[in-house]
C-alpha cells in the first residue's frame, strides 16, 4: 500500500491523544451497550477531530490477487452482478444498479453509519477487466478494477483486484483503522478471499450466529481481536440466491 | 441444548446454550448421540494452543442424525434422517486442495484465514471445535452440532453398526491410519511408533494391515503399552531406557524403517532438555516440545521416514536439522485428509478386520466433560479414551 498525502509527524501529545480515543473506540465497542457506543461515539470523534486537524485527505491505493478454481468467464459474470458485491465486499450494504453505467453503492462506516456514492464502469471487457470510479460530485473519491486472467498452466484464474480511495482521516485515521481490523490492504484482501469462496463454494464461511458459552471479559476482547466482530459476513442460508451463485 | 465449553486454562464446564441453526445453504444440523474427547483436546485444555475463546464449545470427534438441512444441499447426498459420522476437518470439496484430496488443507472453510496466514503462511481447513485460528466453529461435545459443507464431509452409517465402532472414524482411526500410510512402509519394515495413545494404537493396527513386520512402541502407561503389545508391537518404556538406544539395539544398529510421532507438542521426557523444553514453553518462549520429534529424526535409518501425526501448533527449538539432512530422511505430516479414508476404513470395519472400540475405557454422560478431561489429561482410572453420550443423564453419585 502507498500513502501519497503528507505525512505529517506525530507529537507525543497528539499521539497520546489518538491512543487514547483509539482505546475508548475499542472499548466502546466491546462492550457493545448504549453506555459502550456513546463511548465509542465520544472517541471516535476525539479522534476524528485529531486527525483532520493533522492532515488533510491522502490518497492511499490497495492490491490483492488470488487464483480460484474457476473460468475466467465465470469469476467474471459473478463480478459483474454489481448487486451482489455486498456478498463479499463487507463493508457494502448495498449496490443498486441504476442502469448499464450507473449504480449507486451505499457503504456502512463505523457506528453503523452510512455513506452512499454513484459509481461509473469506465472499462468493461467481458471475462477479462472491470474498472469503476465515483462520480466527481461523490462525498467520498474512489475507483477501483479487478481483472480476471486464465492461468497459463490452466489452473483456474488469476483474479487481481485494485482500490484507490481518499481517506478523509489521513495517516492517523488509518492507524486506528488497522486497530480494528479495516485498514484497506486486510479489507481489499479479505474481500478478494470472499470472492473465491462464493465463486468456488457457493458461499462464504461464517460462525455469526453459531452457539457459544459465556464470552465474559475475555471472550469478548478475543472475538474482537480476531475481527470475527468485524470480519465475518452475515449467514447466507435465507439471502435470495444470485445469478451465477454455484450450483450444487 | 447442553454442551462443553473451555472457559478457561483447566477450566471445562458444561453450559445451556442456544440450540444451533442452519447459517449457510450447505449447512446441515446433527443431533449428536456419540462424541468423543481427543488427545488433541488436551492441548487446548491444558492451555498451549493460541486463539481460544472462552466460551467455546470443544469437540471434534461426533456423530448423530441428520435434522435438518440447508437449502443447498442435493437430498442425495444428505437429508433428514441419515445417521451419519463427521469429519473433525471441514471442506468445501471444489477448491483446487479439495480437487486433490488435500481436505485438511481446504481453500474455502477457515473463516478466520488470515489469522492462520500469519501463524503458517497458508491457512489450513476449519476444523470443529479448535481455536478460532482454526475457523472458531462450534465443536461436537454437545447435544447438537452445525456441520457446515455438510454434502461433502459427513459418512452415512449403514444399520445395525453400534455408535462405538464407528464413531472414531470421525478422526482419530483415519489419523492413525493415515499416520501408518505416512511411513511409506515395505513389507517386512520396522516402525517405531513414539505414543501409545488413542490415535496410536490405530496407528500401530494400521501399520501392520500396510505391510509392516515390526512395530516397536514407546510409552510409559502400562495399560497403553499393554494395548500395543495386545496389537502385536514390541514395547519400550521410555522411564526404563534411552529410547534412541534403545532403538539401535533393537535393530542392529541400523534404526528404524520409519519413525512416527504420534505425541507431538505436548511430549514427555528426561533430562536437561526436557527441563529447559517444558520451561520454554510455560515461559510462552516456544510454544510446543518436540522432544519426541527430535528423537524420532535421530533414530530413524539412513533414507527413512520420519510421520508425524502428533500435533504441533507454532514453533519448535533445537530441530537436529544435521541429522535431518545428512541422513536423507523424508519427513510426512498434516491434519488428516479425512475423506481419503472413511469409506475405505468403514469397509475394514464391516468386513470385521478391526473394531475400533477397543480403545474405550470409559463411557460417560456431557455432563461428566469437566471430570472426564481432566481424568484423561492425568491418565487416571486406567482411561484411554472417553466417549460421551450427549442425551444421558448424569447418576447422582
Amino acid at each position: 500500500m502507498s500513502n501519497n498525502g503528507n505525512s505529517s509527524s506525530l507529537s507525543v501529545t497528539q499521539f497520546g491523544v489518538l491512543a487514547g480515543a483509539g482505546a475508548l473506540v475499542l472499548y466502546g465497542l466491546i462492550r457493545r451497550s448504549k453506555a459502550g457506543l456513546a463511548l465509542a461515539t465520544a472517541g471516535g470523534l476525539v479522534a476524528y477531530q485529531q486527525a483532520r486537524s493533522q492532515s488533510q485527505s491522502t490518497k492511499q491505493t490497495a492490491t490483492a490477487v488470488f487464483r480460484i478454481n474457476s473460468t475466467p468467464a465465470r469469476a467474471y459474470e459473478i463480478w459483474r452482478n454489481l448487486e451482489g458485491l455486498p456478498r463479499f465486499m463487507a463493508h457494502l450494504e448495498s449496490v443498486k444498479v441504476l442502469n448499464d453505467r450507473y449504480s449507486e453503492w451505499t457503504a456502512i462506516g463505523p457506528l453503523d453509519t452510512k455513506i452512499s456514492w454513484t459509481a461509473e464502469i469506465i472499462e468493461d471487457t467481458p471475462n477479462e477487466r472491470i474498472a469503476w470510479q465515483s462520480i466527481a460530485e461523490s462525498e467520498i473519491q474512489t475507483s477501483g478494477w479487478v481483472e480476471f486472467q486464465k492461468d497459463p498452466q490452466g489452473r483456474g484464474s488469476m483474479v487481481r483486484a485494485f482500490v484507490e480511495y481518499s481517506n478523509p482521516l489521513g495517516a492517523l485515521g488509518r492507524s486506528l483503522l488497522s486497530v480494528l481490523g479495516k485498514n484497506p490492504d486486510f479489507v481489499v484482501k479479505e474481500d478478494l478471499r470472499r470472492f473465491k469462496a462464493i465463486v468456488e463454494a457457493g458461499e462464504v464461511p461464517t460462525t455469526v450466529g453459531q452457539p457459544h458459552g459465556p464470552r465474559g471479559v475475555h471472550g469478548h476482547i478475543e472475538q474482537a481481536l480476531f475481527r470475527e466482530t468485524s470480519n465475518h459476513p452475515a449467514p447466507q442460508a435465507n439471502q435470495t440466491r444470485q445469478p451465477g451463485a454455484a450450483v450444487a | 441444548m447442553k454442551a462443553v465449553c473451555w472457559m478457561g486454562k483447566e477450566k471445562m464446564q458444561v453450559h445451556d446454550v442456544p440450540d444451533p441453526k442452519i447459517l449457510n445453504p450447505r449447512d446441515a444440523i446433527i443431533k449428536v448421540t456419540t462424541t468423543c474427547i481427543c488427545g488433541s483436546d488436551l492441548h487446548l485444555y491444558d492451555g498451549y494452543v493460541p486463539t481460544l475463546e472462552q466460551g467455546d464449545i470443544l469437540g471434534h470427534e461426533f456423530m448423530g442424525e441428520v435434522v435438518e438441512v440447508g437449502s443447498g444441499i442435493n437430498s442425495d447426498k444428505l437429508k433428514v434422517g441419515d445417521r451419519v459420522v463427521i469429519p473433525f476437518t471441514i471442506a468445501c470439496g471444489r477448491c483446487f486442495a479439495c480437487q486433490n484430496q488435500l481436505w485438511s488443507c481446504c481453500d474455502n472453510s477457515n473463516p478466520n484465514a488470515w489469522i492462520a496466514e500469519k501463524m503458517m503462511g497458508y491457512s489450513p481447513s476449519g476444523l470443529f471445535g479448535y481455536t478460532h485460528m482454526m475457523g472458531g466453529y462450534s465443536g461436537g461435545q454437545a447435544q447438537y452440532a452445525r456441520v457446515p459443507f455438510a454434502d461433502v464431509g459427513p459418512i452415512k452409517i449403514p444399520e445395525g453398526m453400534p455408535d462405538d465402532k464407528v464413531v472414531f472414524l470421525s478422526d482419530i482411526f483415519p489419523t492413525g491410519y493415515m499416520g501408518a500410510e505416512n511411513c511409506n512402509i515395505q513389507p517386512g519394515d520396522t516402525v517405531a511408533v513414539w505414543g501409545c495413545g488413542p490415535v496410536a494404537q490405530f496407528a500401530i493396527r494400521s501399520c501392520f494391515m500396510l505391510g509392516a513386520g515390526r512395530v516397536i512402541a514407546i510409552d510409559r502407561v502400562p495399560e497403553r503399552l499393554q494395548m500395543a503389545q495386545e496389537a502385536g508391537a514390541e514395547i519400550l518404556n521410555f522411564d526404563e531406557v534411552d529410547v534412541v538406544e534403545a532403538l539401535h539395539d533393537l535393530t542392529g544398529n541400523q534404526g528404524p524403517d520409519s519413525c512416527m510421532d504420534v505425541v507431538g507438542m505436548e511430549a514427555s521426557g528426561h533430562g536437561l532438555m526436557f527441563a529447559v523444553d517444558r520451561a520454554k514453553q510455560m515461559a510462552r518462549m516456544q510454544m510446543d516440545r518436540p522432544i519426541v520429534l527430535r528423537q524420532a529424526i535421530m533414530a530413524c535409518k539412513k533414507g527413512g521416514t520420519v510421520s508425524v501425526p502428533g500435533v504441533y501448533a507454532s514453533f519448535i527449538d533445537k530441530v537436529p536439522m544435521g541429522a535431518f539432512m545428512n541422513k536423507g530422511l523424508t519427513m510426512k505430516t498434516g491434519q488428516t485428509h479425512m475423506m481419503r479414508y472413511m469409506e475405505p476404513l468403514l469397509k475394514r470395519i464391516q468386513e470385521g478386520e478391526i473394531d475400533p472400540s477397543f480403545v474405550i475405557s470409559h463411557t460417560l454422560p456431557l455432563e461428566s466433560a469437566p471430570e472426564a478431561y481432566k481424568m484423561f489429561r492425568d491418565k487416571q482410572d486406567k482411561c484411554t479414551k472417553v466417549v460421551l453420550k450427549p442425551w444421558e443423564e448424569k447418576l447422582a453419585a
